[in-house]
């Protein structure tokens, strides 16, 4: 996986590569977003990260851009900046997701991953979460290859919680999934499809509580 | 109360309106009484005159009946019908008396008394015959013999009764002028400072972060130097407060900038020692404190900068909106997860509805500041719970307040002791034996925000004695 570090300071630009080098990507670092479009038409990158505070053409400008241009690659945005209007701005002029300085590497590695895992898996046909695997149009999971046996409910709440790996899904979210196949059902059928669920999956991936909002679905 | 402000309360502040009304009414109180005053004596001496031209018309008829001898003497020819007509009524009664020359009684009531001589030859006396007050006239007749005098007197009733009326009129009318002149007074005061009234309701009703100009069109020019220099100190302020969100922002930048690369060299390096197994163990510990350090100066920044920025001055009204706590508690929750996992501690969530006016990211690094704070204290295996809702009017009904909002975050950990809860919203006051890391900033910047949305924070302990609840209340929004 190929990532453009578009970031002026040397020491931060620096950090970033190496950290992100030690977690597995391919990194190419420029100081400027003039630097990053000459880049960008050499070669394909599968994430940007972009920082904010750049000289000549700003990042806010330079994300605009690419969007403009049609490119849908994910865009992760390095601010030292955290007014409201600069994290409103950041999403809304077409980032994915935005970390403020100073971050811990660890976790620049983690959102890149997940920014990475979620462009990749929009249009894919199958989603892999640690052992689990979803063969989304024949609606099949399989545990370490093993075909798990689950009801039309329980696969609209897996699918639920798998398309959106690491994050919290909220309860409402998942009972409207589970709706869609009749009636009225109760937040208190989703915590019975969520435990049959944990039953039935065992340790190959974890579906966490988070008590009062909704569940999240990890790589245990 | 402070001495100061007892004596304020003692002491009523100055007020244009009563200060109008006091230098308007008194004055005219007096010109009023004046007028009264004024009235009786332009009209009281001419109703007495015509009274005693009546008198001296009953002389005339008397004295048409006196036979007057030219030896002076004088004889009355009065007959007793004459003399019922001249007494004749409804009020007062009427005597009469005539005396010749030598004094001597001719015709009459004896012992009325008779007006003393004056420069005309009919005079009036005010007197007392059979001890009752009487109005005497009396004409004296010059003739060869000498002056014989004719007199006629009435009781006073008539004129007493007349004045009593014209007095009681006047008085009455009087009293009647001043009060709807003092109500018109009133209402053209009232008027008079509506434009006044009306600026100082435009002033009342900003929120304290607005400062954009007062509108002017419809300031009286008396007082319009004085919106003027507000609306330069406005605009100074205004000017001001940009200044420093300007400034924040730059220092954001030149601060965090170097942080983060530090941080991450550090990280790198400390990572990079462990890997290749450095010969010094002792140098990886050192990198490690470095590390540890340079985490705690990353964190210690950001909070100073989020407590620079949640000041009033650095806040413009404009940054409000109408928005829902519980959206807020739900992304709190959410972002916090993780750490919570790690320390083993049950986050979870009960929220309603709660709409307020409020600045969002404000709002969100109010509760994150809470919850990170609840996170630091509470031990693996603990729980913290984030609450929001509103109140229900009932609860609050007898202090007649409006529907108030709350966002809480309870923990079980340790909880704040009373003698603590007051001062745990200082700047960098830590609780006494704390020794965790922390800078002391994390409430201080919750009381912060909390006073930009007029909010109250109180602390209490949680569920069941234990632990710490802390909780923001709100005015509802619609």
């Amino acid at each position: 996986m190929r990532i453009l570090v578009i970031e002026d300071d040397a020491l931060v630009a620096d950090g970033m590569v190496r950290g992100l080098t030690q977690s597995g990507f391919a990194v190419d670092r420029v100081s400027s977003a003039e630097m990053a479009d000459a880049a960008m038409a050499r070669e394909v990158f599968d994430l940007l990260l972009v920082d904010l505070g750049l000289p000549g053409m700003d990042g806010f400008e330079f994300v605009r851009r690419v969007r403009r241009s049609g490119k849908s690659l994910p865009v992760l945005i390095v601010t030292a900046r955290d007014g409201l209007a600069d994290r409103v701005n950041a999403l809304d002029i077409g980032g994915d997701d935005y970390l403020v300085k100073p971050f811990a590497v660890p976790e620049l590695a983690a959102r890149c991953r997940a920014l990475v895992r979620r462009s990749k898996a929009a249009g894919n046909p199958h989603v892999v979460v640690g052992g689990l695997r979803l063969d989304l149009p024949r609606r099949e999971a399989r545990v370490d290859d093993e075909p798990l046996d689950l009801t039309p409910r329980e696969w609209a709440v897996l699918e639920c919680l798998a398309l959106h790996v690491g994050q919290v899904v909220h309860k409402e979210r998942l009972q409207q999934a589970v709706s869609s196949w009749s009636d009225d059902i109760t937040t208190n059928a989703v915590e019975v499809y969520v435990s049959r669920l944990r039953g039935k999956l065992g340790d190959a991936v974890a579906v966490r509580t988070v008590r009062g909002l909704g569940y999240r679905l990890d790589e245990s | 109360m402070s001495p100061a402000a007892a004596g304020e309360g003692a002491l009523a502040p100055p007020s244009i309106r009563r200060r109008l009304l006091l230098l308007l009414s008194a004055p005219l109180a007096l010109l009023l009484a004046t007028g009264v005053l004024v009235d009786y004596f332009s009209t009281v001496p001419p109703l007495h005159a015509a009274y005693d031209q009546v008198l001296a018309s009953s002389i005339v008829a008397v004295t048409a009946h006196l036979n007057i001898g030219a030896d002076g003497k004088v004889k009355s020819e009065l007959s007793d019908q004459a003399i019922a007509v001249l007494r004749a009524d409804n009020q007062d009664e009427i005597y009469y008396l005539v005396l010749d020359a030598e004094g001597g009684y001719v015709a009459g009531d004896e012992g009325l008394p008779v007006a003393p001589e004056g420069p005309e030859t009919l005079s009036f006396a005010y007197a007392e015959y059979r001890n009752v007050p009487v109005r005497v006239a009396s004409y004296r007749l010059h003739n060869a013999s000498g002056v014989v005098s004719i007199s006629v007197a009435e009781t006073t009733n008539k004129r007493r009764e007349a004045v009593r009326g014209m007095l009681s009129y006047m008085i009455a009318s009087d009293v009647g002028q001043l009060l709807v002149t003092l109500s018109l007074i009133w209402l053209g005061v009232r008027a008079g400072l509506r434009p006044l009234l009306a600026l100082r309701d435009q002033i009342v009703r900003r929120s304290a972060n607005d400062l954009a100009a007062l509108d002017e069109g419809r300031v009286p020019v008396e007082v319009r130097p004085l919106t003027q220099s507000l609306n330069r100190l406005f605009a100074t302020v205004a000017e001001a407060a940009k200044a420093q969100h300007r400034f924040l922002a730059d220092a954001a930048h030149q601060l965090r900038t170097p942080l983060a690369g530090l941080q991450a060299q550090l990280e790198l390096l400390s990572h990079e020692l462990q890997q290749h197994g450095a010969a010094d163990p002792a140098l990886r510990e050192r990198v490690d404190r470095l590390h540890s350090g340079m985490q705690r100066l990353g964190h210690t920044a950001n909070q100073l900068l989020a407590l620079a920025r949640a000041e009033p001055s650095a806040n413009p009204a404009d940054d409000f909106r109408a928005l829902d706590l519980a959206d807020l508690a739900k992304d709190g929750v959410a972002a916090h997860f993780d750490r919570a996992l790690v320390a083993q501690i049950d986050l979870g969530l009960e929220a309603s509805p709660a709409r307020v006016l409020g600045s969002d990211w404000l709002l969100r690094e109010l509760l994150a500041n809470l919850i990170d704070n609840a996170l630091a204290y509470t031990p693996a295996g603990g729980s913290v719970t984030v609450r929001c809702g509103t109140i229900s009017p009932d609860a609050v009904a007898m202090q007649n307040h409006p529907d108030c909002a709350f966002l809480e975050v309870e923990d079980d950990g340790p909880g704040i002791p009373e003698s603590e809860r007051a001062r745990v919203f200082e700047r960098f006051y830590r609780l006494p034996g704390n020794t965790r890391d922390g800078n002391g900033l994390g409430l201080a910047i919750v009381e912060e925000i909390a006073q930009v949305h007029a909010g109250t924070l109180d602390i209490a302990a949680g569920m069941g004695g234990r632990g710490a609840r802390i909780r923001l209340t709100l005015a509802a929004g619609e």
